[in-house]
């Protein structure tokens, strides 16, 4: 008998036809996860299982409490045995260390040519199991140690409690979309909530150098390493906008500079995300936080574009939002003082309820479709990955 | 030259040195710069931050750099002090530690706190008892080393955390965990303050660290700007810290074998000097096989360092920071005023060799029968 690590899906059993396709999915991730790691990995409708030596069990685990679609990870046993007798000498083993009162056994037979049924065999290793442990007493309703037995085709798996792990779908099974990460606290969550419902991203970075510095962007690429960890390698697309937010702040009346500052940067990232194959834009916009997210600014914004955008963060409080920063690990990160393109040329009386026909009109004044064009042909992809700069030859 | 004087402090490992003159050529910006040479430099400042935080099972914003564990101890006794004194005004130390500690105690004095000392047993482990009576509501730090620098005892922190925080959950805990980094494991969440010195684990002088844990508040000392820690302002000496973090990784690399092989000098040495007729050996059950404390009842300590020194050996008569004193930690411990005036300190480290631990017993031996001589006394 060994320890071995099984996974329990997560919403995707609902997914009848496509099931195939999700776990097939998981299964790479969860290979991509683990790349570093030797390990062998199994799976049928109902479960997945990861054989790997003891000594990375741990390591496994941790790192499979980053990856969607995975609704629960037990640590159990193994064994090729799948002899009844076996089975009871086993079970007792396992418990036997374990201090408990009351406990069950719960059997499941996939293989349901085993000659002994279910019900017989709860019986079977309950009543050995209660002639070698002094004091205790099965109660099946609310047991203190819950025993599973699943017996399976080749091999029978012995556990108890498994822990919850992050749920979702499997990252990819839902497409791909477009985030505009900033370097604030929200896009990065909006990112994570989007990877989490089975959307693979990437994600757009408008710099504003010299307005902007090179401190900044480091920044965002360290928020987009922490997405990195749900989301496998993120590709960043950056966009240089020096050009047209100048323009913007000589031609454009101040208090529609952030209206069509952000229509821009929707034209922009629209453009991209058709490149890129993406099916929509996702941004970390919340009902009400600034001037440009209120409904009829959004409206606004939105105009300027066909693409849905999905803003998972509509309905949040920003203290909902930082709870959730806190546990990805990027609220470190985004608080971090650095100017950002929305921070820089800030109106000081921004409207609140901009309308489509003036934003038309003003938008005459400068050269819209050459300004976008000139900067998505410019811009740059960095491909981020887990891993942080090494500095072995130093540290 | 045979050098057993480790404990007071250690040459720079030339991998450390490498990564100080890497660091000093190559990463020339302020590492609070925002154009790209700072941005570099903060960079290496974060992952050596971080290295250091791995290793001893904590945030890299608990990690504070100070001049070394004189500095830290400072900022740990003074700060914690300041910040609290409207709780209370009762620290607690023990009788076994650096003199650094004891001369802030008497500063704190002089501001109106009140110090106690707590008692330890014979084999020099803090009186539990002792330390529950004394630790009162109005007690806001308690301050216990983890090895002491004379006699190598070493404290079980655990244990004095789970008797302070039982009478009083707010009393900080400080240890200075000088003596113990890099040779015995440290476990920093018995603490909720911990200094050490890069120079007694084969990094630079000049650079240590505090750790603070995130759920205290200590006040600062120095006043100043930077983004990169309130507590500690200015320009980070980025060489000094890259190097630390890295004698950090290199001291707490295999630390049971590195303990092994040492103890087995340790015996060899015992074995023989016990044999002297008016030799005393100043070791407990919790000594640390680092650090050998022995009395030379018939002659003076410091004349025969110097004899020994004649000879290229190096070791101390108490501590290199109270050399000339009579060992405090001898009489905390023995209570015997003659043994305490007559110490000398051995240490050992993992890159002693058999070899000089035999040249160094047979110089002993030769210094040991002529000083005697002197004395008519062999």
């Amino acid at each position: 008998m060994r320890k071995i690590i099984i996974i329990k899906y997560g919403e995707l059993t609902l997914k009848k036809k496509n099931k195939n396709f999700f776990i097939k999915t998981l299964k790479n991730n969860i290979e991509n996860n683990l790349s570093n790691i030797p390990h062998e990995t199994y799976y049928d409708f109902g479960r997945m299982l990861i054989d790997a030596k003891e000594e990375y069990l741990d390591e496994i685990t941790n790192r499979l409490q980053k990856v969607f679609g995975i609704y629960e990870i037990i640590l159990g046993y193994i064994t090729d045995n799948r002899d009844i007798e076996n089975i009871k000498e086993e079970v007792l083993n396992l418990i036997s260390k374990k201090s408990f009162q009351t406990f069950k056994v719960s059997t499941k037979r996939s293989d349901k040519t085993y000659e002994i049924n279910s019900m017989e065999v709860n019986k079977m290793v309950a009543s050995y199991i209660l002639n070698n442990i002094p004091n205790i007493k099965v109660d099946i309703h609310k047991p203190e140690l819950d025993i599973v037995i699943e017996i399976r085709y080749n091999e029978v798996l012995f556990y108890f409690d498994g822990y919850k792990a992050l749920g979702g779908y499997p990252v990819g099974t839902l497409g791909k979309g477009l985030l505009m990460l900033s370097g604030g606290i929200d896009s990065p969550v909006a990112g994570f909530m989007s990877i989490k419902r089975g959307v693979k991203l990437e994600a757009l970075y408008f710099e504003s150098p010299p307005h902007t510095s090179e401190a900044a962007k480091e920044k965002v690429i360290k928020l987009a390493r922490k997405l990195a960890k749900y989301n496998g390698e993120v590709k960043l697309h950056i966009i240089n906008f020096t050009e047209i937010q100048e323009t913007i702040l000589k031609n454009i009346p101040h208090e529609y500079l952030i209206t069509i500052m952000r229509r821009m940067m929707y034209r922009i990232s629209s453009i991209v995300a058709s490149r890129i194959h993406a099916e929509v834009i996702i941004n970390g916009e919340s009902i009400g936080q600034v001037a440009s997210q209120t409904l009829t600014s959004m409206k606004c914004i939105n105009e300027a574009i066909r693409l849905p955008v999905i803003r998972p963060l509509a309905c949040f409080d920003k203290t909902e939002i930082m709870d959730i920063a806190h546990k990805i690990g990027t609220y470190q990160i985004s608080i971090l003082p650095y100017e950002d393109c929305c921070t820089i040329f800030v109106p000081k009386h921004p409207v609140i309820n901009p309308s489509i026909s003036k934003c038309l009109e003003y938008e005459k004044l400068i050269d819209v479709n050459n300004l976008v064009y000139r900067a998505i042909n410019k811009h740059e992809v960095i491909k981020v990955n887990l891993e942080e700069q090494k500095y072995d030859d130093i540290l | 030259m045979i050098y057993l004087d480790y404990s007071a402090t250690t040459p720079i490992s030339y991998d450390v040195l490498d990564t100080y003159n890497k660091v000093s050529k190559e990463f020339i910006g302020n590492a609070n710069s925002l154009h790209s040479l700072g941005l570099k430099s903060a960079n290496l400042l974060e992952s050596a931050t971080k290295q250091i935080a791995d290793i001893f099972g904590v945030n890299a914003s608990e990690i504070i750099y100070t001049s070394g564990a004189t500095e830290a101890n400072n900022m740990a006794l003074i700060g914690t002090a300041l910040a609290n004194h409207k709780k209370g005004k009762h620290i607690i130390v023990s009788k076994l530690e650096h003199p650094s500690i004891y001369v802030i105690c008497d500063y704190l004095k002089s501001i109106g706190f009140e110090i106690s000392y707590v008692k330890n047993d014979n084999e020099g482990l803090i009186d539990f008892d002792d330390l529950k009576k004394l630790v009162r509501n109005d007690t806001i730090l308690v301050s216990i080393c983890a090895v002491n620098s004379e006699l190598g005892i070493r404290q079980p922190l655990k244990m004095i955390r789970q008797i302070i925080k039982k009478e009083n959950m707010g009393t900080i805990i400080h240890s200075d965990m000088t003596q113990a980094i890099g040779k015995i494991p440290v476990n920093f969440h018995d603490v909720d303050l911990a200094s050490m010195s890069a120079h007694k684990i084969f990094g630079p002088k000049g650079i240590g660290f505090l750790y603070k844990s995130s759920m205290i508040k200590i006040n600062p000392l120095i006043y100043g700007s930077g983004k990169t820690n309130e507590l500690n302002p200015g320009t980070p000496p980025l060489p000094l810290i890259a190097s630390l973090s890295k004698a950090c990784r290199l001291a707490t690399e295999e630390l049971e074998k590195k303990e092994r092989f040492i103890t087995l000098l340790n015996d060899k040495i015992v074995n023989t000097v016990s044999k002297y007729p008016n030799i005393l050996i100043n070791k407990t059950k919790y000594s640390i096989p680092q650090i050998l404390n022995i009395s030379l009842m018939k002659i003076q300590p410091e004349t025969f360092l110097h004899a020994l020194e004649k000879k290229e050996v190096y070791v101390s008569t108490n501590t290199a920071c109270s050399s000339g004193e009579v060992s405090n930690s001898v009489i905390a411990v023995y209570n015997d005023i003659p043994r305490a005036k007559h110490t000398i300190r051995i240490s050992l480290s993992s890159v002693t060799t058999t070899d000089e631990v035999n040249k160094f017993l047979t110089i002993f031996n030769e210094v040991y029968n002529s000083l005697s001589e002197l004395k008519g006394e062999k």
